[in-house]
């Protein structure tokens, strides 16, 4: 009876198992599918005039270089004004507001902003500056990104500086450092490599967003360097090929997605060195 | 203070400037640091205002209706929400029911199972997985996925439940390629990576000497993860879920491309139906008529609620743990 | 240690019937102590009973966290510290304090010590040159960090790193020193060094010490005081209160007999 219990669970064990590697299997399976698939189609539409070329009408050969300026400039933007906001904010979380009432409602709201629907923050910078200027523009596409970077500088921000031991803010505060020296001398450098990692997950993250961009910035097939007209993009410039019916187009649709997963690992691996590096201090 | 002042002066030069100056710059910073914290929050509310000022003239003409029905025709200019917000929930629940299985068997696999050179290799892989952005896997199931799924899987499917009584319906062709069932199935590969990670985390902080306990009394690994891993990281692995369960309502990309942007609620999953965010993608620019529009904003409101409950209840679960955790630790 | 008698000594810091509240919890109780100038007084006892407490009540520090409050009198320079009238930066400055472990800046070691200078003058960089130079002098560092000042203050040693951190606030010319248990991180040949530098400092420095080691406040105290659950039990010179303390509870805890 004893054996025939235990060869039971060895059976039950063993169904577990073969199914856990058979769950790992299934998910790094379609990874290395994708990823494959990506590169292949990617790379027979690679050429320099990709680069050089920008976006034309199926027939003529042409690039995504307006798109990738497009791409380029308004994640600059979005970084510049995303990223001094969400370091205040964290840094008001961490030292100033802690466990306040007040505090815990912006990090719950924050959280919230993290994880919503990216199309509905199109919406929104859509009725505050489309509607209101009258016209698509790349500064509303910049904002709709930096609203996608604030929460994630905030969060990353926070946390990194709740890392830094309380005991190294005592120490400045006991020469007579009034606090917000001490947090712009010591604490914010103590944290900068987990901040910067922070940063460039929010860069990594707004390089793939195609949904705000798309009634926000718009697009425009024409290559424009005016930031109160409708600009190109490379999420969106994949979006509207994709949908067409032209093969010329699908290429570029494919190298342009291939061109983004490359800057987002990139970046991703970056964070990571940083995030090693910081530990290993 | 004038005594401080005083001694101060023997070493020191201008104290009192000094401390005027400390004061004014430490009101500056924190103020500046506090209106931060409030644009979070300004940002969130201008959210909900736009929405609720967008929808307003489609949620006053329709009224409740909007929700229950299934028009939608912009030359009539009769709306309604319905066959969105069932493809959002159904692809959604249909990809969360393939992804958190398999999440969770990976995360079991990373922490248990794989041998341990492979083991950061592998998860880092998986992290990397989680950063792709959505269009990625828009435009691989558009070009790659369905039209596999059109030639090679639906036909089998579609006949391997021709003859059975209850579910010939929801299997039921033609082999479009797209559809909802695709639209699922690419979206919980999507999602999947987000959920092994979060279960990988919650999994590692199960104390090993609890796992020895078990192991100690001849448990199998199947008995130390059912009965001491899974209900100790019960809490996390939930609410991680229902964190990916949040961004997989709201995600456009990953779905408009192989949704097939039907306003209907088909009978079968192999049909074409759409989603709320794949609505907006797809026809907002092209809206035409103020009721046009403001019916797009209001299922954009509409998936706002659906995704706010969810995120929200995902959080509170999650400070939950959390605040568990910190309790157990001292 | 010189043996002087309280009748000869100003008190640089007087403590008058000061209590400590964490929140609703009562951890100092009515203590009464002075602290007498160019002295090392040591605050021994077993844990929980108070001496770090008291320590972090001189410079004002628990002021850093909500839920803390001090009532009664800390007399400093005529005015009592914990009457909100007075700019607690200021008072740091005056009153350094080195903490158990070690907590140098992330900066490069001349910055470190600069840094508690830059904050209230604006010197000229020979003249700060050589105040740095002088803490470093004075924690016994000097020698050998000279050649590495643009160094990171972390690459020390644990033993020059707390060194450092003596430095950092000598540097802001204090006058009095407060030591939270400074050696309980290191090992004996650093902790030697560091008790070598107290001797010098009570030259021109009134010290404070926590300290649960006490052999250590045998060694290198003028006066000790001994706590118990929040109350001062007996405060004497440390040879009186190490060969014949008055309160039975104190024969006790130097004996041994609990800790």
């Amino acid at each position: 009876m004893r054996m025939k219990l235990y060869a039971r669970r060895r059976l039950r064990n063993g169904i577990f198992v073969a199914l856990s590697i058979a769950a790992a299997a299934f998910g790094i399976g379609w990874l290395a599918l994708i990823l494959g698939t990506l590169v292949i189609e990617g790379a027979s539409g690679m050429s320099t005039t990709l680069f050089t070329l920008p976006t034309m009408p199926p027939g003529s050969s042409g690039g995504v270089s307006n798109a990738i300026f497009g791409s380029v400039v308004m994640s600059a933007i979005a970084v510049a004004v995303g990223t001094p906001v969400g370091i205040l904010a964290g840094t008001w979380l961490a030292e100033y507001g802690r466990h306040a009432r007040f505090a815990v409602f912006v990090r719950f709201v924050n959280d919230i902003l993290l994880s919503a629907p990216s199309i509905l923050v199109g919406l929104f910078i859509y009725e505050l500056f489309v509607v209101h200027m009258g016209h698509f523009s790349a500064i509303a596409g910049a904002a709709a990104l930096a609203v996608i970077v604030i929460p994630v500088v905030v969060r990353t921000t926070e946390n990194m500086l709740l890392l830094v031991p309380n005991t190294l803010r005592e120490a400045a505060a006991a020469l007579g450092t009034p606090r917000n020296f001490v947090i712009r001398t010591v604490t914010w450098r103590a944290a900068r490599a987990g901040i910067i990692t922070g940063v460039l997950l929010a860069i990594a993250r707004i390089s793939g967003e195609t949904a705000p961009l798309l009634f926000t910035a718009f697009g425009n097939q024409f290559p424009s360097s005016d930031l109160n007209a409708p600009i190109a993009s490379l999420p969106v410039v994949i979006f509207q090929f994709a949908n067409s019916a032209y093969d010329d187009w699908h290429r570029l649709a494919w190298a342009a997605a291939l061109l983004i997963t490359f800057a987002v690992l990139s970046l991703s691996i970056l964070a990571r060195i940083f995030e090693s590096k910081r530990i290993s201090q | 203070m004038a005594y401080v002042v005083a001694t101060m002066n023997q070493t020191h030069s201008c104290s009192a400037a000094v401390l005027k100056r400390f004061g004014r710059n430490e009101a500056i910073f924190r103020w500046f640091a506090f209106g931060a914290a409030c644009l979070v929050l300004l940002v969130f509310a201008g959210i909900i205002a736009a929405l609720c000022n967008g929808a307003w003239l489609a949620l006053s003409t329709f009224g409740f209706g909007f929700l229950t029905s299934t028009a939608w025709n912009p030359v009539t200019g009769k709306f309604g929400a319905l066959p969105a917000i069932y493809g959002t929930l159904m692809t959604s629940a249909l990809a969360m029911i393939i992804a958190v299985p398999v999440g969770i068997g990976t995360a079991i696999f990373l922490t248990d199972l794989c041998p341990r050179p492979l083991r950061r290799p592998v998860g880092i892989a998986i992290e990397l997985l989680a950063g792709i952005p959505s269009i990625i896997y828009g435009i691989w199931g558009l070009f790659v996925f369905a039209p596999f799924f059109q030639q090679s899987v639906e036909p089998r499917i579609i006949n391997a439940f021709g003859d059975v009584p209850l579910l010939t319906n929801l299997f039921a062709g033609p082999p479009y390629g797209i559809g909802i069932f695709t639209a699922s199935l690419i979206l919980s590969i999507m999602v999947l990576p987000f959920i092994s990670a979060v279960a990988r985390d919650v999994f590692e902080t199960v104390p090993p000497m609890l796992k020895e306990a078990a192991y100690g009394l001849g448990c199998t690994r199947w008995e130390v993860t059912w009965n001491v891993v899974l209900p100790f990281a019960r809490t996390g692995v939930v609410g991680g879920s229902m964190l990916a369960l949040g961004r997989a309502l709201g995600e456009t990309m990953a779905v408009t491309f192989v949704i097939g942007n039907a306003h209907a609620i088909p009978s079968s999953l192999f049909a074409p139906g759409t989603t709320i965010s794949a609505t907006i993608a797809n026809e907002f620019t092209e809206a035409v008529g103020d009721l046009y529009v403001s019916s797009l904003i209001a299922i954009g409101l509409i998936l706002f609620v659906i995704t706010f409950l969810v995120l929200a209840a995902a959080q509170l679960m999650l400070r939950r743990l959390e605040a568990r955790a910190g309790g157990r630790n001292q | 240690m010189t043996e002087k008698t309280p009748a000869d000594l100003a008190k640089r810091i007087d403590i008058r019937d000061l209590s400590f509240y964490y929140g609703e919890h009562r951890a100092l109780k009515d203590v009464t102590v002075p602290l007498y100038e160019r002295q090392v007084t040591a605050f021994i006892g077993p844990s929980g009973c108070g001496k770090s407490t008291l320590l972090r009540v001189l410079n004002r520090i628990y002021e850093l966290y909500p839920n803390q409050r001090a009532t009664g009198q800390v007399i400093f320079d005529g005015d009592n510290v914990l009457e909100g009238n007075n700019d607690v930066n200021l008072l740091r400055a005056k009153i350094g304090m080195v903490f158990q472990k070690p907590t140098p800046f992330p900066m490069t070691i001349y910055d470190n010590i600069a840094y508690g200078i830059k904050l209230f003058e604006r010197l000229p960089k020979s003249e700060l040159d050589g105040r740095v130079e002088n803490a470093l002098k004075r924690a016994a560092l000097w020698n050998e960090v000279k050649d590495k000042l643009r160094q990171s203050g972390l690459s020390l040693s644990g033993g020059q790193q707390q060194r450092l951190c003596i430095a950092r606030s000598v540097a802001t010319r204090p006058e009095v020193i407060l030591l939270d248990e400074p050696c309980s991180a290191l090992d004996p040949i650093s902790t030697a060094k560091i008790e070598e530098l107290i001797d010098e400092l009570a030259n021109e420095y009134t010290i404070v010490i926590v300290t649960h080691n006490m052999q250590q406040a045998s060694r290198v105290s003028d006066f000790t005081a001994f706590m118990f659950l929040g109350e001062l039990v007996e405060f004497g010179t440390t040879e009186k209160m190490f060969t014949s303390p008055t309160v039975k509870r104190t024969e006790e805890y130097i004996t041994g007999r609990f800790g």
